[in-house]
């Protein structure tokens, strides 16, 4: 099952490319997200996913998960720039990507530290009050930049290349502007589409390890800390130590991500590295998507996107907006309704800008009639985990 | 195996367990006493869910005498001393099989491997299969926890208990809103249990308790004041008088617990 859903993102650049050229283009463009919303999707994928980790399968709501998302994605840039002792600019984005996810899992064993004396919603609070203190000492820390209100930013016109350090042939540049184009069996692949896959790859891989990690024993104990503590405790297990090492595995993973955000983008702001609402992101991206099923965040995530980009403004990526402005008739948008309100005018303060307010909504309907996401939801319909009855549903019991 | 002197804890004004000293052998002893006397206050000082505030805990292990007083229960429970829950206490949106083979796994040396799945021990699995089987849940192990029976829930709870390879289990009315058809079987599985564990046993129904028990020891007002052979203890005056103080002569001497009497005699 996870192959499948692997293939359908793997071929998801052909058909985006093949729908947006045939006839039914216009609604194509409309619907699916673009490509480069679609590299965002995964690495802020897997930054839900990390966020999910910790908890989804250990109950501790994680609010300041975007510390660990900033330190990596800043790490990457500050190496980048050569303002990280020992480590010049030419440090290799993998490498750099590392120590910037190692960063991250040294200041969540730290905020750990303190944070597991405490449960519920106040570990929820002192996370995200330690994630606060470090967005405003980032918006004021004048060693990233002349700007550090603005973030940073890679300077030169240079992009980065994510591969196997020193092996050329299994590396590819990054990058809209910047990135490699591949000549692959007589198509060639844009730059966004090689970013696409070369980002996917790493999230495949982390995503696979993190699901290992939920399977093996000490998985189990996360889970068993998740639905009931006090037992845990009293079958043997320290679950501090448990909680500390589960939250240092998930600053880990949400340093790679925040790492492939800085890979991709090239810049990254005190807002959308350090700031609450990143984390909030997350959240929303987990509720949809499920929480507590690794695999949720992805689908919660794509499907905020997709929402936002198919209610957003001209220019972002063709929604609903150009789509009907261009499909009407123009006597139909400018027909008046009432006082003076033509359709068109409807339409535009209906629509323009307002993706989040929609969202919003969506997110409400989530947590009142879908408590379990999408994919929690799936898998309690089928009565099992989707990748075990889906075949069985479709195939009869065998 | 366990012993404790002068346990004392106190919740501000109020002493709930007042000096005890206690020594537990191999033998299956009953705790009882009236409501609010401490029991289960006793058994968080004994499995480190509560600190003591005065007074020692020490354990028998590899032939010495330890002292637990004040250990988190993690510690004491990899020592070997188990407790279940007077009200159901698992992991619920679990598989049954799953609850009891996590507490299998937590005396393993591999605890926290994360790089390998937990299925590849087949011997955690083979071991919480077993204890399922002594308990009689056998054909519930792919059921969810919540979606147990409560007597059936109060089989899963001693099985978890079990799963640690307890050296002194410490069981906290197993029989707790246990109807009567089920009873015999939770009394069958405290006797099966108690012959390969030292147990301490905390239960309201007389009945049971005369009927399984080597020895009772009696809690009032957090402390005992008897101790002794079950025949010994249901003829002694003071315990009368801490179960049934106020009442008259003629009733206290129905309601010991008379074997049979349904009521059982206290709640």
């Amino acid at each position: 099952m996870y192959l499948v859903v692997v293939g359908l993102l793997a071929i998801y650049p052909a058909i985006y490319h093949l729908l947006t050229q045939s006839p039914l283009g216009e609604v194509a463009v409309t619907v699916l997200p673009r490509m480069e919303t679609m590299v965002a999707v995964l690495y802020f994928s897997l930054f839900a996913m990390s966020f999910d980790f910790i908890s989804g399968y250990t109950g501790y709501l994680s609010f300041g998960h975007a510390a660990f998302y900033g330190t990596g994605a800043y790490t990457v840039l500050l190496i980048a720039n050569g303002k990280v002792p020992l480590l010049g600019p030419e440090t290799p984005f993998l490498v750099a990507l590392v120590v910037g996810a190692v960063l991250a899992t040294v200041l969540a064993v730290v905020i750990g530290l303190v944070s597991f004396r405490l449960t519920g919603v106040y570990f929820a609070m002192i996370t995200l009050g330690f994630a606060q203190v470090l967005y405003v000492f980032v918006r004021d820390w004048d060693y990233v930049g002349s700007n550090p209100r603005d973030g940073i930013a890679l300077s030169g016109a240079r992009g980065f290349e994510l591969g196997v350090p020193y092996v050329d042939q299994l590396t590819v540049a990054l990058g809209t502007l910047t990135g490699d184009t591949l000549a692959l069996a007589g198509h060639t692949l844009g730059t966004t589409t090689v970013s696409f896959y070369a980002v996917g790859v790493v999230v495949l891989l982390c995503f696979a390890a993190m699901q290992r990690i939920l399977h093996s024993p000490f998985g189990r104990v996360m889970v068993a800390i998740r639905e009931n503590e006090e037992r845990a405790e009293a079958i043997g297990y320290d679950t501090f130590r448990y909680k500390l090492g589960a939250f240092a595995i998930s600053g880990f993973f949400g340093g790679v991500a925040g790492g492939l955000l800085a890979g991709f983008k090239r810049s990254v702001t005190p807002e959308s590295g350090f700031y609450f609402l990143t984390s909030g992101d997350a959240l929303l991206a987990s509720i949809i998507g499920g929480f507590g099923t690794l695999a949720g965040p992805l689908w919660g995530h794509l499907f905020d996107e997709t929402v936002r980009e198919f209610l957003s403004k001209r220019g972002q990526g063709g929604g609903l907006l150009p789509y009907l402005e261009q499909t009407l008739s123009e006597e139909f948008l400018t027909t008046e309704l009432v006082g003076g309100l033509t359709v068109e005018g409807f339409i535009t303060a209906a629509l323009n800008g307002h993706a989040s307010l929609y969202v919003g909504i969506v997110f409400v309907l989530f947590v009142l009639y879908v408590p379990d996401g999408i994919v929690g939801t799936v898998r309690s319909r089928l009565g099992g985990r989707v990748a075990r009855r889906l075949p069985e549903r479709l195939w009869g019991e065998r | 195996m366990l012993r404790t002197r002068g346990l004392t804890k106190r919740f501000g004004g109020i002493t709930a367990v007042d000096g005890v000293d206690f020594d537990l052998g191999s033998e299956l002893c009953s705790l009882i006493g009236p409501n609010g006397a401490g029991k289960t206050t006793f058994f968080d000082l004994l499995t480190g869910a509560l600190e003591p505030t005065d007074g020692r805990i020490e354990f028998r292990h590899d032939g010495e005498w330890v002292d637990m007083t004040a250990t988190p229960p993690a510690e004491i429970a990899s020592l070997g001393v188990h407790r279940s829950y007077q009200i159901t206490n698992v992991f619920p949106t679990s598989t049954v099989l799953e609850n009891v083979r996590v507490a299998v796994q937590a005396h393993s040396d591999h605890a926290a491997t994360f790089w390998r799945t937990s299925d590849a021990y087949e011997a955690d699995l083979t071991a919480a299969r077993d204890i399922l089987e002594r308990v009689g849940l056998s054909e519930r192990a792919e059921d969810l926890a919540q979606n147990l029976s409560h007597g059936a829930g109060r089989q899963l709870e001693v099985a978890i208990a079990l799963a640690g390879d307890p050296d002194v289990l410490l069981l906290d009315e197993p029989n707790a809103g246990v109807s009567s058809e089920s009873v015999d079987d939770i009394v069958g599985l405290i006797e099966d249990v108690a012959r390969d564990h030292a147990v301490l046993l905390v239960e309201h129904n007389m009945d049971i308790v005369m009927e399984v028990s080597d020895r009772v020891v009696v809690l009032n007002q957090g402390s005992v004041i008897a101790d002794g052979e079950p025949s010994d203890v249901r003829a002694d005056p003071s315990v009368q008088e801490a179960y049934l103080g106020g009442y008259q002569t003629g009733d206290l001497a129905e309601d010991g617990g008379e074997p049979g009497d349904p009521s059982g005699g206290v709640a």
